[in-house]
């Protein structure tokens, strides 16, 4: 049986429904948003590491080379000559079916065997499992002859020796598809086209080459590995396969990292929801309690009592927070693999891998943060004396003596911030964790500013809308023991909402800024992931009305240590300008840029791995590894951190490859880039399919990607807004009831219904509005550590602040809305319930 | 004292209901006050005393019957007017007196005054008028908290005549007090409604506050009952 203390506790709570459930809401929102970027962050890096592992099967390590690969002979001599046995090669590409992305995957099926279980468990169409002799031969004989999943398949809507067209390296090939494998549940596999190598080497460009060898050493066979490197030519390396994969998922990790702290952000504002539940309810029970301990009850059991009901608030919380997490989890994840695919790598993944993981983190975190929440309160109701006779303004006046004391601390709070900042180095949990402290100190000084501004504001109200304005004002700094906490959360929310709305513009506007000097040229060309043809890039630099011309290739270079993005370019006369240099004079760099074994490496390339104008960094060339001079730093806000220019003479000497991704065309000034682009269409027409687009549209495509790159930043922040709505709504509507008989009075000496409501929005409104205005110096200040702390340490970049005066109007707006939405209800209960049956209830 | 009817009850009923019973309050109470009397209604604990005084000050409505006060007919006005009505003609002082805790003494009183509409010259003039009445002139600038329970009743009972209502109504007004305030506050009540001619309903226990009446009803029941000294005039 429940003991009687317990239940005098619950039963209060039971009949303060909405109050209860506001409070489940605001709890339940906070876990949820933390489930939910949990489950999005872990089933996105978990689908492409099932996905990296079902590809990379038993393949233990990957030998590869340069940006063209490695000769097909090396991987004969490999077999032949040093009979090496467990190898596999691989050419692997990029291609388009019916407008999606699909890896073409060329094997040679009779080394697979040994390596991968799934190309050899393509299904035939009268669906026997074992690979049948005429699939072994279609695949090896037939032109264009592929494989892919059987899911993947249903979704093309291609049966078995269906044919149909793709697009590989700008060019369209016809491909038939003559077995499935897999089942329905594909995951790892999807949007992967398995070929037969000599096809893929037709498709993707590469006759006689191979994009990597796969090998199978075993786990301490170091003579093996030595074997391997050894029979390798320069320019060469053998990689693990794991440290590959994990390469490519680390990418996207501080992209992971930022989202995780933003959900982290709903769950703090849910704590001060929570904090304000559960103190309005010990403060509103003060008579009880002191009843209770009147009548025996020890301030232990007095302080379990409270716990206990926070841990079953925080519990059932939990749970209704887990189950809207998962379902929040699975939109998120939508857009999280679209910003993945759109910044770091391809990544296909629809639905949430719910792990219990995930979900203890939720509950813990709901649970843990209510229970940290009501602590204060707790040990509150272990002071309240024996029957209790403490008025509530006494207890106001105790709040008003607290207040300075409380802000205290919170400026040592922000203290503590900023020295995290000045000793973490380049920490960015470190940093996220100043901005958190920084959050909270500032939170703390609210109330007291809060107290400070009503008792100045009360007068002016009253000057402007009599008694009625006054009582309003007046009494949000005299009722702060149970309005301080909804202002703090609201003004924590609405400062996220500045911190991150100025972070993202001003992001935007220096990417906006880059881009227009960046893309120097009039009109660029290149082919969808894949090289122009060479005869190709000639007719189109010969074109009519082309004054100069800029070619770029992208390729990514490997060794233990790491990827690099390697930019070459071949600069146009008018391109130079288009680069800015950071650490050096541009007029000293760009001569010795074109001749010398120099790179210029970009912003984020410098912080991530401090390097500066002087140093040397080691490149893998197909000449094996050759230290490079930095010749300078140049700005960049390449989503690649790791990216570096040489220019493409010096590429050349280092590099076998004679690809170029893209073309840059400076139009003459009587020529019309309109014309210039059709010609390059007519140009293709039959050979390559170039996409062509002139600068002001790269701008616009790129600030399309950087914008939705930012919905799931504002859809987290949202989020937070809700939260903290929800805290309003809450603590008005129990302000509401606590005042029940002071509302009641008012309505007796003929206060009407529309003036009590009025009375009540106006007091929600200036709620608002001071939460608003605290919002701003936190919202600046998050502003400035995103930009200036955690951007840089979790991308490198170097973004220019820029405060734009919307933001900052538009987000007091918000506030004062959002609080006088909050305060509708309580407004128009009160002002309609019967002030007789108030009396009665009191 | 004039003869006019000020309040007038006929066959008014009204019925709570608690848990799965509705209880039964005033059943068919009909009565008739006259304008500047003092009306002590006596009762037993939930006989239906505050109940009644709500009627007749227009924060409740009968479930049956008619109020008339002042002339108008408050239970056949809506919501609002019977607020409007309230607001200028009706006065209440509480046991628990129900000051609002966030306006001072002075802004307690002008609260009624501004609602009312008096202009703030005049407003003033009857708040230092009144805070000198009831002995709490140099307490105008305090907070209800720091006041004893006789001050702030004190204060209660300004801000109850300060528009000169009709009819005042008093739920125990000394229910809270120690005897010897209780005496001075009830002395001030009856002296300041009676010189501005009101009518007063008192709801009492009190033998001795009943004392001071023109005259005292019971209820019980949840029916009208004039014991021996009834309807006498003082």
């Amino acid at each position: 049986m429940i003991p009687v203390t317990l239940r005098a506790n619950f039963s209060y709570l039971l009949r303060h429904p909405l109050q209860l459930a506001l409070a489940l809401l605001g709890i339940g929102i906070g876990v949820a948003v933390i489930v939910a970027v949990d489950l999005a962050n872990a089933s996105a890096r978990k689908a492409f590491l099932l996905s990296m592992d079902t590809i990379t099967g038993e393949a233990t390590h990957q030998v590869i080379g340069g940006p063209r690969g490695i000769d097909e002979s090396v991987y004969v001599r490999l077999r032949v000559e040093h009979g090496i046995r467990d190898l596999a090669p691989i050419v692997e590409g990029a291609a388009v079916v019916d407008g999606a992305s699909f890896t073409v995957m060329g094997v040679d099926l009779f080394a697979e065997q040994q390596l991968r279980s799934f190309t050899a468990q393509a299904r035939t169409a009268s669906g026997e499992d074992t690979p049948g002799e005429s699939l072994f031969r279609d695949f090896l004989t037939r032109p264009g002859a592929v494989t892919m999943s059987r899911a993947t398949a249903d979704e093309l809507g291609l049966v078995i020796g269906q044919d149909f067209d793709l697009l590989a390296n700008g060019r369209s090939h016809r491909a038939t598809l003559i077995g499935t494998f897999g089942d329905s549940d594909d995951t790892g596999l999807q949007n992967l086209l398995v070929a037969d190598i000599a096809t893929a080497q037709v498709w993707l460009d590469s006759i006689g080459r191979l994009s990597r060898i796969d090998a199978r050493i075993p786990d301490g066979d170091d003579a093996g590995l030595a074997r391997l490197e050894g029979a390798l030519p320069d320019g060469h390396r053998v990689l693990t396969a794991a440290g590959r994969t994990r390469t490519t998922a680390e990418m996207s990790a501080a992209f992971m990292t930022n989202l995780a702290a933003m959900s982290l952000l709903a769950l703090l504002v849910g704590l001060f929801l929570i904090y304000n539940s559960v103190s309005f309810s010990v403060l509103q029970r003060r008579a009880l309690i002191g009843n209770l301990r009147a009548l025996g009850v020890t301030r232990g059991r007095m302080f379990a009592l409270i716990l206990s009901e926070a841990a079953v608030i925080g519990s059932i919380a939990s749970v209704l927070g887990v189950v809207i997490g998962i379902l929040l989890g699975e939109r998120l994840l939508l857009l999280v693999s679209q910003s993945i695919n759109d910044l770091y790598f391809r990544l296909n993944v629809t639905d949430v891998m719910v792990n219990p993981w995930s979900i203890a983190k939720g509950v813990a975190a709901g649970i843990g943060a209510s229970l940290a929440a009501a602590a204060v309160p707790a040990i509150e109701a272990m002071s309240f004396p024996p029957r209790l006779t403490m008025t509530r303004s006494s207890l106001e006046g105790r709040t008003g003596r607290l207040l300075p004391r409380v802000a205290l601390a919170g400026l040592g709070t922000m203290l503590v911030a900023v020295m995290v900042l000045l000793v973490s180095g380049r920490s960015l949990v470190a940093g996220l964790l100043a901005v958190f402290l920084l959050i909270v100190g500032f939170a703390l000084c609210v109330p007291l500013a809060v107290r400070a501004a009503s008792s100045r504001l009360a007068p002016v109200a009253s000057r402007i809308g009599g008694m009625l304005a006054r009582m309003a004002v007046a009494g949000i700094g005299q009722s702060l023991s149970r309005t301080g906490v909804a202002i703090v959360a609201l003004a924590v929310a609405v400062s996220a909402t500045i911190g991150v709305s100025v972070m993202v513009d001003s992001f935007r506007g220096s990417v906006d800024e880059w881009l227009q000097q960046t893309l120097q040229a009039d009109v660029y060309a290149g082919v969808q992931r894949g090289s122009l043809d060479p005869a190709l890039l000639a007719a189109i630099a010969a074109l009519d009305g082309v004054e100069a011309f800029s070619t770029s290739r992208r390729v990514q270079l490997e060794d233990a240590s790491g990827r690099t993005q390697l930019i070459a370019i071949r600069m146009a006369p008018g391109g130079y300008a288009g680069t800015e240099i950071i650490d050096a004079d541009p007029d000293a760099v760009w001569p010795r840029w074109e001749r010398e074994d120099v790179v210029l490496v970009s912003e984020p390339y410098a912080y991530q791995h401090d390097v500066a104008s002087g140093d040397v960094v080691k490149l893998p060339t197909d000449l094996g590894a050759r230290a490079f001079e930095v010749a300078a730093v140049y700005q960049s806000y390449d989503i690649n951190a790791s990216a570096m220019l040489m220019s493409r003479s010096v590429y050349d000497r280092h590099f076998d490859d004679d690809g170029v991704d893209s073309i840059g065309l400076y139009v003459a000034d009587d020529a019309d880039p309109e014309v210039i682009m059709a010609r390059i269409g007519d140009l293709g027409a039959g050979r390559q399919e170039i996409r062509f687009n002139s600068n002001a549209r790269i701008r616009e495509l790129s600030l399309e990607i950087f914008d939705r790159t930012f919905i799931i930043t504002d859809v987290l922040y949202w989020l937070a807004v809700g939260v903290a709505f929800i805290g309003i709504l809450g603590a008005m509507l129990a302000l509401q009831l606590e005042r029940g008989r002071e509302l009641a009075v008012l309505r007796a000496v003929g206060m009407t219904p529309s003036q009590l409501g009025t009375m009540i929005t106006t007091q929600t409104a200036v709620i608002g509005l001071l939460s608003g205005i605290a919002a701003v110096p936190l919202g600046i200040m998050m502003a400035y550590v995103l930009i200036e702390v955690i951007n840089r340490r979790a991308f490198g970049w170097q973004i220019d602040m820029a405060i734009a005066p919307g933001i900052l109007v538009s987000a007091i707006a918000f506030a004062i809305g959002a609080a006088m939405l909050a305060g509708i209800y309580p407004a128009w209960r009160a002002a309609r319930s019967q002030p007789a049956a108030a009396m009665r209830e009191e | 004292m004039t003869s006019t009817s000020e309040i007038q009850l006929l066959h008014l009923s009204k019925s709570f209901t608690e848990g799965r019973r509705r209880h039964r309050v005033l059943d068919d109470v009909s009565a008739d006050f006259l304008r500047g009397e003092t009306i002590a209604v006596r009762g037993r604990s939930g006989s239906g005393k505050s109940t009644l005084l709500n009627l007749i000050g227009g924060i409740d409505t009968p479930d049956e019957g008619r109020v008339i006060v002042a002339g108008v007919e408050l239970t056949g006005l809506t919501e609002r007017d019977r607020t409007l009505f309230r607001r200028e003609h009706i006065g209440f002082v509480y046991q628990a007196f129900n000051l609002v805790p966030t306006l001072d003494v002075a802004d307690n009183i002008r609260l009624v005054l501004e609602l009312n509409g008096v202009p703030h010259r005049e407003s003033q003039r009857r708040i230092g008028e009144l805070l000198e009445a009831v002995g709490l002139a140099d307490r105008a600038a305090s907070y209800p908290d720091v006041l004893s329970g006789g001050e702030q009743q004190r204060v209660a009972i300004a801000r109850a005549i300060c528009h000169e209502p009709a009819v005042v109504i008093a739920d125990e007004p000394t229910g809270n007090l120690d005897d010897s305030t209780a005496e001075g506050v009830l002395e001030l009540l009856d002296k300041l409604v009676r010189e501005r001619g009101g009518t007063m309903l008192i709801a009492t226990h009190s033998a001795r506050v009943a004392a001071v009446c023109d005259r005292e009803i019971e209820i019980h029941g949840g029916k009208l009952e004039a014991p021996a000294r009834a309807f006498e005039s003082r």
